[in-house]
């Protein structure tokens, strides 16, 4: 590693550790880290690097992902996220594990969960390196996965809670998104299990604190705003048009024939 | 064909079957001949199949490997390259020096106990047998952890051997010398390493359309990337490679059961239930290989649970799963009561074993499913029901997350009803009628299964050699016959009004 790449190393940690972090400058920083990296050959580390080099690099991109976080740039996250996977997965009998790996495993699981990736989700999890009846201690993967949990059984009122419970800084960024998404579940479980609910128990529900939020969300979802009797209702859907799939239908028919003229 | 010879799958399976068969292993049956013997007889038959090119003979003798590898030693092998090879051949020497410690011992033992019972081979045979024998050594070397090193050797020099002849021969015998090879890394404990060596030969493998290696080796890197849980990569070689069809019934057997896996993880449980159907389907009876089997209906139970299906009672009384599937049969106890604390209990007594057969996280996705489960049970047996009588009897945490966890249960349409905010009381609807549309998708399903299973047993159908002979006899016979009626009919006249073609306008 040159000198030139420890001296901006050395600038970004501290840029970035200061209270409060200086975001703007880490970013250029890490943008001539990135250079620096590809120069040596340790962005996508080639064979004989030295590990204590190694181990910097990775320290830089883990400081990049945070800080993508931070500035709310979730595209840049998912690189760096996954410029570190090789650091952890193919080089960890190499280098030391690192104190942020779980943070930031974990911060990527929560992503996944926010875009409503669930599919990603659990092949991330089970992907872990940790047997998986551990998962429960880690608090950085045990948050994301009994979020995950709530939100898949509708126990929504434990996720709402839970915001505050974030085992990281970094975790709180999410928390709104994923707000915004159980907020919105919620709306569609009401629209179909309630046919009216007072006005304050529905703000109770959708976790607004006060009238005019709520609202404004009922005139977005199209509720009708009873104000004399505070109520809302819902608009009911009515009965579903049974319409008859007449295309798969006649197509179902065929094959049977088909196959049944090719048996007999 | 060689339909019916699995491996297990990884060692504890391996106990699991030894354990098991024997009982039944054990019982007396006609003495086989010595294992030398059986070796040279395998020899000659590797010899046909490579001058004739009828790789069924090679098949033939990869298929008693299984039974094979448990009788060898030292000893035997080291008589067996004896009786294949001249006494001064190169090759013989250098096999040799692959059997342990029996260098010393050998010279005796030969002239005592096999006094030139045969006329010695004047001249190497085959570069087939060769290979043939490295697998043998290879599998015995195995069996012992101090001698681990020097299979890892064998294995990469065999290797090395087997890709400079490059001979269409040796295809079978290679697929199974790259099942040994990468057992070896496993038992070695760096399965990661052997990676790159399965991916090149992999390629070129597709590239010489060698079906068989091929099949053996993506399976081989499956099983690979599912050791260390790389699910993506496993799912891009699944999307990047094609399966050879005429492969193996045991490889497909694995295949199906890697992506059943695979897509179990990616909740994708209806694709998942189908290759574990497969799998069940092309896997060797459950008395040959208990462990394939035991492993395969352990995760088809979970992900039949995960579809919201419950599995046939019967199954768990089947002999060779009974026991192996006693915590999962506790689990959908659970599930089928819809008690969530049952299911808690069982999830932790078992966790280990769970853990220990990678289904764990699989089945804490159920939990979601037990609560269904609750909830559609409520629903049925009451008219209406107090969001808090629910909250006790499914042991939820409170009032307020029962009442949104009964909302969305009507959401997803799992239950029928309407909640009563004020009142605090779920209102069950009536159930819908069973007969909509849905039901034609449902006999869509059970139909298509029905015809994958006839069309696939009629690919498996084999046909004696010259049958059809009879068959044409017979055509034969009847064309005479109607020839003969033809000429009767010619003979009276052709005197039929309503007869067209030949009448006498014509």
């Amino acid at each position: 590693m040159t000198t030139q790449l420890g001296v901006l190393y050395q600038e970004l940690l501290k840029a970035f550790t200061s209270q409060p972090s200086d975001l703007q400058k880490s970013g250029s920083l890490l943008a001539q880290l990135k250079i620096g990296l590809i120069d040596a050959g340790l962005l996508i580390p080639q064979e004989g690097v030295n590990p204590q080099d190694l181990s910097i690099a990775r320290e830089i991109l883990e400081i990049g992902a945070f800080w993508s976080i931070r500035t709310k740039d979730i595209p840049s996250f998912d690189r760096y996220f996954s410029q570190l996977q090789t650091f952890y997965n193919d080089y960890s009998s190499v280098l030391p594990p690192s104190p942020r790996e779980f943070p930031i495993r974990g911060l990527n699981l929560i992503r996944l969960l926010t875009q409503n990736r669930i599919a990603e989700f659990h092949t991330t999890l089970e992907s872990l390196p940790l047997p998986a009846d551990s998962f429960a201690s880690n608090p950085y993967i045990s948050h994301p996965i009994n979020l995950e949990r709530w939100l898949m059984e509708g126990s929504y009122s434990k996720v709402w809670n839970a915001r505050e419970e974030a085992p990281a800084e970094e975790y709180k960024f999410f928390v709104d998104s994923l707000m915004g998404t159980i907020r919105n579940e919620i709306a569609g479980c009401e629209e179909a299990a309630y046919n009216s609910l007072p006005i304050k128990d529905a703000a109770t529900l959708l976790f607004f604190r006060s009238q005019p939020e709520l609202l404004s969300y009922a005139q977005q979802r199209g509720w009708t705003v009873d104000l004399s009797e505070n109520t809302i209702t819902f608009t009911q859907k009515g009965e579903e048009k049974v319409e008859v799939p007449k295309e798969k239908l006649i197509s179902a028919n065929l094959l049977y024939a088909r196959e049944l003229e090719m048996i007999v | 064909m060689a339909d019916v010879e699995m491996k297990p799958i990884d060692e504890s399976k391996k106990e699991e079957k030894t354990e098991e068969k024997t009982d039944s292993k054990e019982e007396p049956k006609k003495q086989p001949p010595s294992v030398p013997e059986e070796i040279k007889t395998n020899v000659a038959l590797i010899e046909r199949a490579v001058s004739t090119f009828e790789p069924r003979f090679t098949l033939r003798v990869l298929r008693t490997l299984a039974a094979l590898r448990k009788r060898l030693n030292d000893k035997v092998l080291a008589e067996a390259v004896e009786l294949v090879y001249p006494p001064n051949s190169q090759t013989k020497s250098i096999l040799l020096s692959w059997i342990p410690k029996f260098e010393q011992t050998m010279d005796v033992d030969a002239s005592t106990t096999s006094p030139a019972p045969t006329p010695r081979p004047k001249s190497d045979p085959v570069p087939e047998v060769e290979i043939y024998l490295r697998l043998l050594v290879l599998h015995h070397l195995l069996t012992n952890s101090s001698t681990l090193p020097q299979a890892l050797k064998l294995a990469g020099e065999t290797i090395e051997k087997m890709q400079n002849l490059n001979r269409r021969t040796m295809d079978p015998i290679a697929a199974k010398i790259w099942f040994a090879v990468d057992r070896t890394y496993e038992l070695a404990g760096n399965l990661a390493d052997a990676r790159p060596l399965l991916l090149a030969a992999q390629r070129t493998a597709s590239l010489r359309q060698d079906d068989e290696t091929q099949a053996s080796l993506i399976n081989r890197l499956l099983r690979n990337y599912l050791f260390y849980n790389l699910y993506d990569q496993a799912d891009k070689l699944v999307s990047k490679t094609s399966f050879p069809i005429s492969a193996a019934n045991a490889q497909h057997a694995r295949y199906h059961y890697y992506l059943g896996r695979i897509k179990a993880v990616q909740l994708n449980y209806s694709a998942a239930h189908t290759n574990l159907q497969q799998a069940i389907r092309r896997s060797p009876p459950a008395t040959t290989a208990p462990g394939f089997y035991q492993a395969v209906h352990k995760l088809s139970v979970v992900v039949e649970l995960l579809m919201g299906d419950i599995p046939e009672r019967s199954l768990f009384r089947h002999p060779v799963l009974e026991k192996a599937l006693t915590a999962y049969f506790e689990i959908v106890q659970a599930v089928r009561g819809g008690s969530l604390s049952q299911f808690q209990a069982t999830l932790s007594k078992h966790a280990a074993q769970f853990e220990a057969d990678r289904t764990y996280s699989l089945i804490v996705r159920l939990r979601q499913n037990v609560i269904k489960t609750g909830i559609r049970r409520l629903s049925l047996s009451y008219s209406r029901i107090s969001l808090r009588d629910i909250c006790v009897k499914l042991h939820l945490d409170s009032e307020e997350d029962a009442e949104y966890i009964v909302g969305k249960a009507i959401r997803d349409g799992v239950i029928e009803g309407r909640i009563l905010h004020e009142q605090g009381w779920l209102e069950c609807g009536a159930q819908k009628s069973g007969y909509g549309f849905e039901v034609s998708d449902v006999f869509m399903r059970r139909i298509s299964y029905c015809l994958e299973l006839h069309n696939q047993s009629v690919k498996a159908m084999r046909y004696p050699l010259n049958a059809h002979r009879k068959e044409l006899d017979a055509a034969e016979a009847a064309r005479q016959r109607e020839a003969e009626y033809l000429r009767q009919v010619g003979e009276d006249g052709g005197g039929f009004d309503d007869e067209p073609g030949i009448g006498e306008g014509y």
